[in-house]
């Protein structure tokens, strides 16, 4: 407990305004553009007991900087995603489609480690909405995804060069902790809902209801003006409440853009946040 | 470094396992396992077991004996149709790629009440308007009339306006009909937006309930619900109505009828309607079937049961003969008519 304390005071007091050099570096914003391809499966006990799979889409974009107050190891991200999948039934009897917005906003506090490599640990808000849509269901057609919580988020990097192009290799992962989601009551219609019934359409959401992990593995190619990133997501998610249990999950390719790079190729004189 | 490592790995171990805490029952796709998953998933969500006095798993087991590795598809839809029969519901349906299931028995053993070409030939002259598939026609008597034959499409608010114009606003209706007949339901949202056309005041409209979990009496607290009068602007019509009905008004039809029957200036006219007041789900089969059944009751705005239909008011019990239909007589909308020109004539 002692040492818990002893984290957090750390962490607060690494927010804290320090009178450094570091004050007057400029700080970027490195921003990465992605389009995101793989395969999505789901599965929603509320509409089906079977499980669902099909193609996935989705495109997202992040934009970190370094914060004022503590550039060298405090980094702010605000992240936003949309996904689309297309989905079949075992049987191919039934399509389901899904649609998913997710919105990030965190703090995380970086460490320079040797070796060139980097270490983040922070937390973030998360905020998603969407649906799980089977058209051939009459009254309970869609299973609303909506859930606002607090992630634990956590990253390593490593900078290496091959020959003289830099790049800059990231595993970071992402851990929904505490929240609330949103689920129907077991054999709750949406007309129901309509017709204005709201009791215990909302739940509190920790590890043991509302389990998620969103890991990221990336390989940025810093060409000096711009960057190229290129990545694998797997992204699962899971909510259990009122004797309904849905779960989807995605195993996407990805490739992106960092308009202005990561400041590797160049060693200009910046305090980069993706870096 | 000792004590983080284990603490780290207790972590990742928890983790792993509250993901997967939550398991899905799972069914092999063959004939068991499908069946297996047919009467779970009934037994779990079906709302009128003990309305019925059904030992769903009891008489599963009965038809579960009549199955084998080999069984067919075919043979396997004919005997899970079969059981569902048992449930005595036409909201229940088993949709696989050859056929659809469906218990027909709650209007095919009564009279049917209704002949639409003697309507259309006899007392609409093949003249009348049609909107949002609503058909209407002033009648004479300035009797307003209008059948509707379906809730499956949206009945828009201007369409309402124009057949109330048309038969209220300018014809000066004094009494009107709302033939039902054959609708065996749709939208239920158009209950909403046809009965704010009777009301100056919020109504309650009905209580619904759902199944909180699988267990056979896990039910909601009735959920009370009211409907609203239309919006200012839109005609409203507060004069006297008769609803005709027969038995093949079902589910949102049904609805309406419940709703319509606790207004003061309505009677219902005809023949015990079909029933229909579980709102159905939709659940799937491993081999794709898909199953929709009754899950969601919806009672009366007395909450007294609506599953088993909605009787005629008091004194408004008509049938009409197969004979009399087709020499072209209609005798529900015959005692509509006389009693409204008795109420006028009266005045």
């Amino acid at each position: 407990m002692t040492r818990i304390l002893k984290i957090i005071s750390l962490l607060i007091l690494l927010t804290i305004p320090s009178v450094s050099a570091q004050d007057s570096l400029p700080r970027p914003v490195t921003s990465s553009y992605r389009i995101e391809i793989g395969r999505g499966e789901a599965r929603s006990t509320y509409l089906s007991p079977l499980k669902y799979s099909g193609t996935a889409l989705g495109v997202s974009g992040e934009w970190q900087k370094a914060f004022q107050k503590n550039p060298e190891h405090i980094v702010m991200t605000f992240a936003g995603e949309m996904t689309y999948a297309n989905m079949l039934n075992s049987p191919a009897t039934a399509r389901m489609y899904q649609f998913e917005a997710r919105f990030n906003w965190g703090m995380a506090y970086r460490q320079r480690l040797p070796y060139n490599l980097q270490f983040t640990v922070g937390g973030l808000l998360d905020i998603n909405g969407g649906a799980l849509y089977i058209p051939r269901n009459g009254n309970n057609p869609v299973t609303v995804l909506a859930n606002i919580g607090i992630d634990a988020d956590a990253s390593l990097s490593w900078h290496f060069n091959i020959g003289k192009l830099p790049l800059l290799l990231t595993e970071s992962v992402k851990l929904p902790a505490v929240g609330a989601f949103f689920s129907p009551q077991y054999g709750e219609t949406l007309y129901e809902v309509y017709l204005g019934n709201h009791k215990g359409l909302a739940h509190c959401g920790w590890w043991g209801n509302n389990f998620g992990i969103d890991n990221y593995l990336s390989i940025r190619l810093d060409f000096g003006r711009t960057a190229m990133e290129l990545g694998y997501r797997y992204d699962y998610r899971s909510f259990h409440a009122s004797d309904l249990t849905t779960r989807r999950s995605r195993n996407m390719f990805v490739i992106g853009i960092i308009p202005h790079g990561i400041g590797l190729k160049n060693k200009r004189k910046a305090n980069y946040a993706g870096y | 470094m000792k004590k983080i490592i284990p603490l780290i790995v207790s972590i990742l171990i928890l983790i792993s396992g509250l993901a997967s805490c939550h398991d899905v029952p799972e069914y092999k796709n063959d004939p068991y396992g499908n069946f297996d998953a047919l009467v779970d998933i009934v037994g779990d969500r079906y709302c009128y077991f003990k309305e019925k006095n059904i030992d769903w798993h009891a008489t599963a087991a009965e038809y579960r004996k009549r199955i084998s590795p080999d069984t067919k598809e075919l043979e396997l839809f004919q005997i899970m149709s079969e059981l569902l029969d048992e449930l005595k519901d036409g909201h229940v349906n088993l949709s696989s790629r050859f056929s659809t299931s469906y218990y027909r028995k709650w209007w095919s053993d009564y009279p049917q009440n209704f002949n639409l070409r003697t309507l259309q030939q006899y007392y609409l002259d093949f003249d009348y308007m049609t909107v949002s598939g609503m058909n209407y026609k002033m009648l004479p008597d300035s009797i307003g009339y209008i059948y509707i034959p379906s809730f499956g499409n949206p009945i828009s608010q201007t369409s309402l306006d124009y057949v109330f114009a048309v038969l209220y606003g300018v014809n000066k209706a004094k009494g009107m009909i709302i033939d039902l007949r054959n609708n065996g339901g749709g939208l239920l949202t158009n209950i909403n937006t046809l009965v704010g056309r009777f009301i100056d005041k919020p109504l309650t409209g009905g209580y619904i309930r759902h199944k909180t979990g699988p267990a056979p009496d896990a039910f909601s607290e009735p959920y009370k619900f009211t409907f609203d009068p239309a919006p200012a602007g839109r005609i409203r019509y507060q004069g006297p109505i008769i609803v005709l009905t027969n038995r093949s008004c079902y589910s949102a039809a049904n609805n309406f009828v419940a709703v319509m029957k606790s207004l003061p200036n309505v009677r219902i006219c005809g023949a015990r309607t079909g029933g229909g007041g579980g709102l159905p789900f939709t659940s799937e089969l491993p081999n794709g079937w898909a199953i929709r059944f009754s899950a969601s009751p919806i009672t009366d705005p007395e909450d007294k049961e609506t599953e088993f239909g909605i009787d005629p008011s008091p004194g408004y019990a008509v049938d009409c003969t197969e004979e009399e239909l087709a020499a072209g007589k209609d005798a529900i909308l015959d005692f509509a008519l006389e009693a409204y020109r008795k109420a006028l004539g009266e005045q």
